[in-house]
């Protein structure tokens, strides 16, 4: 008897002896992953990629894909890309991370680098709280959200309003690097700039897209109230591609 | 018995409820005077692998919370077997989801097999919330002779915030609750495991398209349902992984956008168009 086909909605990229993943029930993540998997195979870069993972529910994504994959401290994996690319320029190298640590703990290594102008893709998955630890406040979180460590919703006056980490990072990039906003409400535009991050980095520069994603274990919402706070989200945090000098809106 | 350290071993999903229970049976035991340990087990997920709880009681001090093999073990998830086969012993009394593990999926010699179907009893009498709290009870009642009652003063005090803003939740568990005050519960003979994970992949198919759904894959998130712009996707009687529905999709009203794929974080739907 022929065995069934479980491969059939899985992209060829992801490791199907690791699925169902670790991560919760609707993970927004996941859907990340699932969609770089996608544009990996569809550039033909399975065989050239480097995938570096973070901490925090990031490495999660650790035997994810059939792809050469190591493993950062919390924060590190933009120095460790640029670090590999440094020896290895012929890869295609992705840094995947967090909000918490691209934009807490491991800001500086990511502005460094972009500063430097690193040919990496940096992938930040901003999903407003510190998810694997049990939803604390983040610096993205947004005003007045209630976190676990913000009861009574966070108060910007307090602990500041809503970190844009991309408009930051646009101020001292290069003019080539290519900085961007995408969304998981919009997967055909995340596969669009995803394609365009590894093309800006295969012309040696730095490129970053920021996914905003849904947290529905730690939002404590069903499917449909997760996008109904990913739009609140997306009207904090513009979707699209940051133009240079743009000023971060309040 | 009373002079040895008895040992209670816990295991099943993260989000079960399993920590709850252990938390509700030390508080418990405690009250009775005894030396008691508990100290949890697992990973760094949030949801969805396996959870553990090493409880003890004695009359003399504990030296040590963790142990090799159990007195009593409790299984509540399939995929929590292999993480605990290794503390069963000929002696161990184990204690097992009738309703989702087959039975010839525990490894235990002797006849210490003991089944309640509780999935099913939740599923079909009260909230699926209260699955904990029905193991909690037939167990405290049938292997500790521990009061009813006093349990449940005990789980108030634990619960109380939680029930405290839904006064629904708190009936329901009451009423689940007591239903197994008296529970019989199975032994070698068992009941089907209807709520296991369903098997294979289910094939949905017309002819312009076919629909692939996959419940190993599955997590019962809904987000298919959500993004599905013509309804046709609705949760249906087959299981997934982690117990819950996996959709069902109407492939006459499906126009195979393929939005379900898109979107699906586990890879577990997919829709295609059969070209002639």
């Amino acid at each position: 008897m022929k065995s069934p086909d479980y491969n059939f909605a899985m992209p060829d990229l992801l490791n199907i002896k690791t699925k169902p993943s670790m991560f919760c029930p609707g993970c927004g993540e996941s859907i990340i992953l699932k969609h770089l998997g996608i544009v990996l195979k569809d550039n033909h870069l399975q065989n050239k990629t480097t995938f570096i993972i973070d901490i925090g529910c990031a490495l999660l994504s650790w035997n994810y894909f059939n792809l050469d994959t190591l493993q950062s401290h919390h924060g590190r994996s933009v120095p460790v890309a640029v670090g590999y690319k440094t020896i290895r320029e012929n890869r295609n190298v992705i840094a995947f991370m967090g909000d918490g640590g691209a934009y807490a703990i491991g800001l500086q290594s990511l502005l460094h680098a972009a500063f430097r102008n690193n040919p990496i893709t940096v992938i930040i998955v901003n999903n407003t709280d510190y998810a694997m630890t049990g939803g604390q406040m983040a610096p993205t979180t947004l005003s007045n959200e209630i976190t676990t460590t913000s009861v009574s919703g966070k108060d910007p006056k307090e602990v500041g309003p809503a970190f844009h980490g991309p408009e930051l990072v646009r101020q001292i990039a290069d003019k080539n690097a290519f900085i961007a906003r995408a969304s998981i409400s919009n997967p055909a535009l995340l596969d669009t700039m995803l394609k365009k991050a590894f093309k800006t980095q295969s012309e040696n520069n730095f490129s970053m897209v920021e996914v905003l994603s849904i947290c529905p274990t730690n939002w404590k919402t069903n499917a449909a109230e997760s996008f109904d706070f990913l739009a609140k989200m997306e009207k904090v945090y513009p979707v699209g591609e940051i133009i240079q000098n743009e000023k971060p809106s309040k | 018995m009373k002079n040895q350290v008895n040992k209670i071993l816990i295991a099943g999903e993260g989000g079960q409820g399993i920590q709850t229970i252990a938390k509700i049976l030390t508080l418990a035991l405690e009250k009775t005077g005894l030396y008691i340990s508990y100290i949890p087990q697992f990973g760094p997920e949030q949801r969805g692998t396996p959870s553990v709880a090493f409880i003890q009681y004695s009359e003399k001090p504990i030296n040590y919370p963790r142990f090799n093999q159990a007195d009593f073990l409790i299984i509540l998830r399939k995929r929590a077997i292999p993480i605990v086969s290794k503390y069963i012993s000929r002696s161990t009394e184990v204690i097992f989801d009738s309703s989702t593990i087959p039975r010839t999926s525990i490894q235990q010699t002797t006849n210490k097999t003991w089944g309640i179907p509780a999935t099913k009893l939740t599923e079909e009498h009260f909230d699926s919330k209260s699955l904990n709290l029905i193991v909690l009870s037939a167990f405290a009642n049938q292997f500790l002779q521990y009061s009813h009652n006093a349990l449940w003063e005990v789980v108030l005090s634990v619960l109380g915030s939680k029930f405290a803003n839904n006064s629904q939740l708190k009936l329901k568990s009451k009423e689940a609750f007591d239903s197994v005050e008296h529970f019989n519960f199975e032994n070698k003979k068992y009941s089907r495991p209807e709520y296991d994970v369903t098997s294979g992949i289910i094939l949905k198919k017309n002819q312009t398209r076919r629909a692939v759904v996959i419940p190993k894959f599955c997590k019962g998130c809904s987000i298919c349902i959500e993004k599905c712009p013509v309804r046709a996707i609705s949760f249906g009687k087959n299981l997934g992984v982690y117990g819950t529905p996996v959709p069902d999709v109407d492939i006459n009203k499906c126009i195979a956008c393929g939005n379900c794929f898109k979107f699906c974080p586990d890879n577990a739907i997919k829709v295609e168009k059969l070209s002639n």
